[in-house]
């Protein structure tokens, strides 16, 4: 409430500032230019005195700059002649400053403010100031500790999730590669780094992390973290088929009150019901939040994984599909071109995912 | 609830500036007095609501609010205060929300202080002023808007670039802004005279305090940026001729030339078409520089990130402004009133000449930091320009403009004594050829690069300067009591001048003494080992680990020794920034009178010897002192009474009733 | 002097300064413009040795390897070609292996890098554009080579 209170204050400051100067009568100030040209005179005089130039030349000068005064004078009167004093366009003015100053300024804040979103400084933060002021001294003492011990594999697992939840995505990759060196390899390790790894490429499941969750399933063929994103990694190269298999699979065998059962029934749910396949639910929901610009990124950040990961795997010719056709959305006709070149040169040894391939650059338009 | 203020208070000043666009000028071409007074209450108005957003923005810095996507990627709870406040512009948007606040500034300055400007003359240009901002705030809402929220905002921000935590941030870009957005002024008054088709002597009277203050803050500005760069990258290099430090030098080129030509305008009634074809040229030189730095087309530490469509945008503006006004002046500028012409010898002649100069070193620079970016738009070859480009036509440019300065202000207007002027400055050529055959025999008489003609020319720049005075004033020629009242009479500015001059001569001498002596050794060393540089051994005591607020450290600290006597540590450091894996060089300084150590560090090598790099630069202060003189020359100039153009007039004589008219 | 001779005086004078800068400018370009290659360009189109020339590219990872007298030598790649290159000096703080780099200095009779500056990039978000826009380039013939992995 106090803030759109202020907003009507500020908006009764800016009309008060185009009404004020129309309601006034009094005559306008006439600076001029005469004044000018007088302490031109008063400094050839204070010039001459002091001998700086000639008195010869003083006078011509003197001559020079009074015809410019008496010039300026005259013009100044006659401005003041045809000074026009118009209630008509008053009023016009009037009426702009009322109508179209708060129009403008509602219009454009309303598209681009968040009035919805309180501003939170760290100081007044929920739970309490001491909370984040400790997560962020948390995280400096235990890096300087890991700084003075390298090879304290607890210390790496402990800070590991720490940089994931605070977004240093690098970090908690690097954190999570150390554990394993330090500690071991266990399946919920790999499984932690593929997470890790998923979150730095914005919930797309690359190469790299698609090779841990692969490892860890290997260690524990049961592992749960690990098969969910194994799933999501079929679903995301567009074997929808495949992706639903596994987490049915996971669902049949989860006990009633499995914490994560939610989670994959929710997957599902969306794979079923959405053709494309696309970023996982909690991307989609992150997404939602964010403005356009931002949006734009992430998509454009997926397709950057999906263009890295084909230019290591060429053979997945769901995946260079998807790649022709995001270009494409995006208005990157001359990727999309190259893309296409770069498929076919990837699919030229299997003439049945070629054609898949051609068929589909026709439908787009490609050559 | 303060972000979200800030942001109304932005697109509030933008829907004045709007208004503010267009009732002044209707105003101005109806003569209706209260169309044009609009604008003297918007302006202040329009300043009062981006101060508002501006003090908004960096509130969310100070208290951290991260919910402030701005805030979240540029800043740390971590940081120290003083870098909390300082990286509110230490960022794209933060420093274009800058860049408008100093404009909106001095668009107040203009309508308070303004009193003494014709009132149509006055709207006119308060309204072109407002077209450069509403299309800046349409810039900054639309594409790079600090305001922008995080629905859930994050525990810890993304922390600024290391390289600008530093208290060259607090000085650099606001001061740089001040000389660049100041030039708005001078061509929102070109654009308005073009607009009324009249301008006179008294137009430049006006333009001049505007010009500069404006010049006098670039001139600080840029030699601020570059002692930040000089101690902050570490290279102890001070100018590289980055294209960003090029798009700071083209508009001080031109708004030097802007400051001169004026003079000529408002003595001499003449160069009218040209001076407010420079007005326009230095602002937009500045929007280039603007364009160039924000626009991702170069990669520099100014390059805060890289979108294609601010760049667009800012494009945009720049044709619009440029393109713009350059017609305006095509179109009206031939309706001009032809002032006279004079004798080439003469103080006119002089100014012309400095003019002639100052435009093609601008011009030469220019194409310099262009060339390469049309190449590569239009062949795809990507080249680089760099220093020794810009030596080989900036030198010999600068040259005859440093032989010809002194004599300017010995000529008198109208026709000058060439001949009485050179005797003048006989002992002015007498000292730099002194000076030309001390450093020759001090060098073993082999050396005949340009350090002894570069000092003769710093020592006959700076004899001339005082020689100027010493003219004016009778100095050894007249009894001190006349001096001293002579001394009292001048006006301060020709101080100011004399002043602005010697400051030139000064940053020469620091210039040619430091490429010239610098002496650099790049060497490994292990504990307790020493270095010598031009009689200063340095020992290596060893290496100390630091804790900062949001970084570690690890100083090695040296104990420096002048033949032998102790004179100082020296503890230069690598830091480490945790939140972005960043590691930042901080050379260590020691002045030694106007001289400096310059010690930075390497990566510490296997066998536990750490590289550094270790210069001695003597004068090389110099180089930076002289640009502050030059300031003070620029200061004591304005404070000049005539200068003044706003304050009250003296009450001896009030305009209105000498005025003829009034008078019938 | 009439008004014409000093018309006349004042453009020829303006018109001589312009000539003397659009000379300097010309044959200043002509000495001391340098040219950007990657290190593709370098090998394909046998930029000659004893050419001074800016490379950019990739720290190769592994390649890097530090001397007496902080010598340091190490290859500059764009997943193509490698190009070895020497340096004496202090590399800059963000200098890394797998990092983005620009080198400036001259082709050896060799085949290798003498470099006599390296410029790394001033914050760790950003790749130098040269750097960029040569890997990109680079970057499009290796991932028809994807297949052979």
């Amino acid at each position: 409430m106090a803030l759109w209170l202020m907003f009507v204050l500020m908006t009764a400051a800016a009309i008060l500032a185009v009404l004020w100067p129309l309601s006034r009568r009094t005559p306008v100030h006439r600076g001029n230019d005469v004044a000018v040209y007088r302490d031109q005179l008063d400094e050839i005089e204070r010039d001459r005195a002091a001998g700086l130039i000639a008195d010869k030349e003083a006078e011509a000068a003197r001559v020079e700059v009074s015809r410019r005064l008496l010039a300026a004078a005259e013009a100044a009167e006659a401005t003041l002649e045809t000074v026009v004093d118009s209630p008509w366009r008053r009023r016009a003015a009037a009426v702009v400053g009322l109508v179209l100053v708060p129009l403008i300024a509602a219009s454009l804040y309303l598209k681009l403010g968040s009035p919805y979103l309180p501003g939170e400084p760290l100081a007044l933060r929920a739970p309490g100031s001491q909370d984040n002021r400790s997560i962020a001294g948390l995280i400096s003492q235990v890096e300087s500790h890991l700084d003075r011990n390298p090879n304290d594999g607890r210390g790496w697992e402990v800070l590991a999730p720490v940089y994931l939840r605070i977004g240093r995505f690098d970090d908690a990759i690097k954190a999570r590669k150390k554990a394993i060196d330090l500690n071991g390899e266990t399946a919920d390790r790999r499984a932690d780094l593929g997470e890790a790894i998923v979150a730095a490429a914005n919930g797309v499941v690359t190469a790299d992390a698609k090779t841990a969750f692969e490892r860890a399933l290997v260690l524990d063929a049961q592992h749960l973290k690990s098969r969910f994103f194994i799933g999501l990694a079929a679903q995301q190269d567009g074997q929808r088929d495949k992706a639903g298999e596994i987490w049915r699979g996971m669902l049949n065998e989860a006990p009633p009150d499995a914490p994560w059962l939610q989670t994959v029934q929710r997957a599902l749910a969306e794979l079923q019901t959405s053709g494309q396949p696309g970023p996982n639910a909690q991307d989609v929901a992150a997404a939602s939040q964010m403005t356009e610009a931002q949006r734009g990124d992430m998509v454009r950040g997926m397709v950057a994984n999906l263009a890295a990961r084909l230019a290591q795997d060429g053979s997945d010719v769901d995946g260079w599909l998807r790649l022709l056709r995001a270009y494409m959305v995006l208005g990157e006709r001359e990727k999309a071109q190259a893309a296409a070149v770069d498929a076919r040169r990837a699919l030229a040894n299997d003439p049945d995912k070629l054609k898949r391939v051609d068929e589909a650059i026709k439908g787009l338009g490609l050559s | 609830m303060i972000p979200e203020l800030g942001h109304y208070a932005l697109v509030l000043a933008l829907a004045l500036a709007l208004v503010q666009s267009i009732a002044p000028i209707i105003g101005a071409r109806k003569n209706d007095p209260a169309l044009m007074r609009l604008a003297s209450s918007t302006a202040p108005m329009q300043f009062a609501f981006t101060a508002f957003s501006f003090a908004a923005l960096t509130a969310c810095y100070v208290l951290s609010d991260f919910s402030v996507a701005n805030v979240y990627q540029n800043s740390h709870s971590l940081m120290p205060l003083i870098y909390k406040f300082t990286s509110t512009w230490g960022n794209h948007e933060g420093s274009m929300l800058l860049w408008v606040f100093i404009l909106s500034l001095y668009g107040a300055l203009v309508a308070l202080f303004g009193a003494n400007l014709p009132a149509a003359l006055k709207a006119n240009v308060l309204a072109v002023q407002s077209w450069i901002a509403s299309a800046f705030y349409l810039f900054i809402l639309l594409t790079s808007n600090p305001f922008l929220r995080l629905a859930n905002a994050p525990f810890e921000g993304q922390d600024l670039n290391p390289i600008l935590q530093d208290v060259g941030l607090a000085i650099h870009p606001p001061l740089l802004y001040l000389g660049y957005v100041g030039f708005s002024i001078a061509f929102s008054f070109a654009v308005a005279a073009l607009i009324e088709g009249r301008i006179d002597a008294a137009w430049a009277r006006w333009v001049r305090p505007w010009t500069l203050s404006a010049w006098m803050a670039l001139t600080v500005g840029i030699a601020m940026g570059s002692y930040w760069a000089y101690y902050e990258l570490g290279w102890g290099g001070w100018w590289f001729w980055d294209p960003v430090e090029n798009a700071s030098l083209m508009p001080w080129l031109a708004g030097t030339a802007l400051l001169h030509s004026a003079v000529v305008m408002e003595k001499r009634n003449a160069l009218k078409v040209w001076t407010i074809l420079l007005a326009i040229l230095a602002f937009s030189l500045s929007l280039i520089g603007t364009f160039l730095v924000r626009s991702g087309v170069l990669t520099s530490v100014h390059t805060f990130a890289n979108d294609p469509a601010r760049g667009i945008f800012i494009l945009g503006i720049l044709i619009l402004f440029i393109g713009g006004s350059l017609m305006i002046f095509a179109w009206r500028a031939p309706l001009l009133k032809q002032g006279g012409l004079f004798a080439p010898i003469s103080r006119e002649g002089a100014l012309v000449f400095n003019n002639l100069f100052l435009v093609s070193a601008c011009a030469t620079v220019f194409i310099g930091t262009l060339y390469p970016l049309a190449l590569e738009a239009l062949t795809d070859e990507k080249i680089s320009v760099g220093a020794p480009f810009f030596n080989l036509t900036f030198g010999p440019l600068f040259t005859p403009l440093l032989l010809a300065m002194p004599f300017g202000p010995l000529l008198a207007w109208k026709r000058g004594d060439l001949l009485g002027a050179a005797q003048r400055l006989m002992v002015a050529a007498a000292l730099a050829v002194v000076g030309i055959a001390v450093v020759y025999v001090a060098e073993g008489g082999h050396d005949l690069t340009l350090a002894p003609f570069g000092i003769g020319l710093a020592l006959y720049v700076m004899t001339g300067a005082v020689i100027d005075l010493a003219e004016r004033t009778g100095l050894f020629r007249l009894p001190m009591r006349v001096v001293r009242s002579r001394a009292n009479g001048l006006p301060r500015s020709a101080w100011g001048t004399a002043l602005a001059h010697l400051g030139i001569g000064v940053t020469l001498l620091g210039i040619v003494c430091e490429t010239h002596w610098g002496a650099e050794r790049i060497v490994a060393l292990k504990p307790s080992q020493t270095v010598s540089i031009h009689h200063y051994e340095l020992t290596f005591d060893g290496v100390i680990p630091r804790e900062g607020p949001n970084y570690r450290e690890l100083a090695a600290r040296f104990s420096v020794r002048h033949g032998g006597v102790f004179v100082g540590t020296m503890e230069p450091s690598k830091r480490t920034y945790g939140s972005r894996g960043t590691t930042t060089t901080e050379a260590a300084l020691m002045t030694r009178g106007v001289s400096q150590l310059y010690l930075s560090l390497g990566e510490p090598n296997a066998d536990g010897s750490v590289a550094v790099r270790l210069y001695h630069k003597p004068l090389v202060l110099l180089i930076w002192l002289g640009a502050v003189v030059m300031m003070f020359g620029g200061a004591l100039s304005l404070t000049d009474r005539r200068l003044r153009v706003g304050a009250p007039q003296p009450p001896r004589k009030s305009p209105a009733a000498a005025m003829p008219v009034a008078a019938k | 002097m009439t008004r014409r001779q000093r018309r006349l005086i004042l453009i020829g004078g303006s018109l001589g300064v312009l000539a003397i800068a659009a000379a300097l400018v010309l044959s200043a370009l002509r000495q001391s413009i340098v040219f950007f290659n990657s290190p593709t360009d370098v090998v394909q189109e046998h930029v000659g040795a004893g050419k001074r020339v800016r490379l950019g590219g990739l720290v190769k990872p592994g390649s890097v390897k530090k001397g007496d007298d902080l010598r340091i030598e190490f290859a500059v790649t764009d997943g193509n070609s490698d190009i070895t290159v020497n340096y004496q000096g202090i590399v800059p703080d963000l200098f890394r292996e797998g990092q983005g780099v620009v080198v400036e200095g001259v082709i050896q009779p060799g085949g290798g890098f003498k470099a006599d500056s390296v410029l790394a990039k001033h914050d760790e978000r950003y790749m130098p554009r040269e750097v960029a826009d040569a890997l990109k380039k680079a970057g499009r013939w290796q991932e028809g080579e994807g297949t052979t992995k």
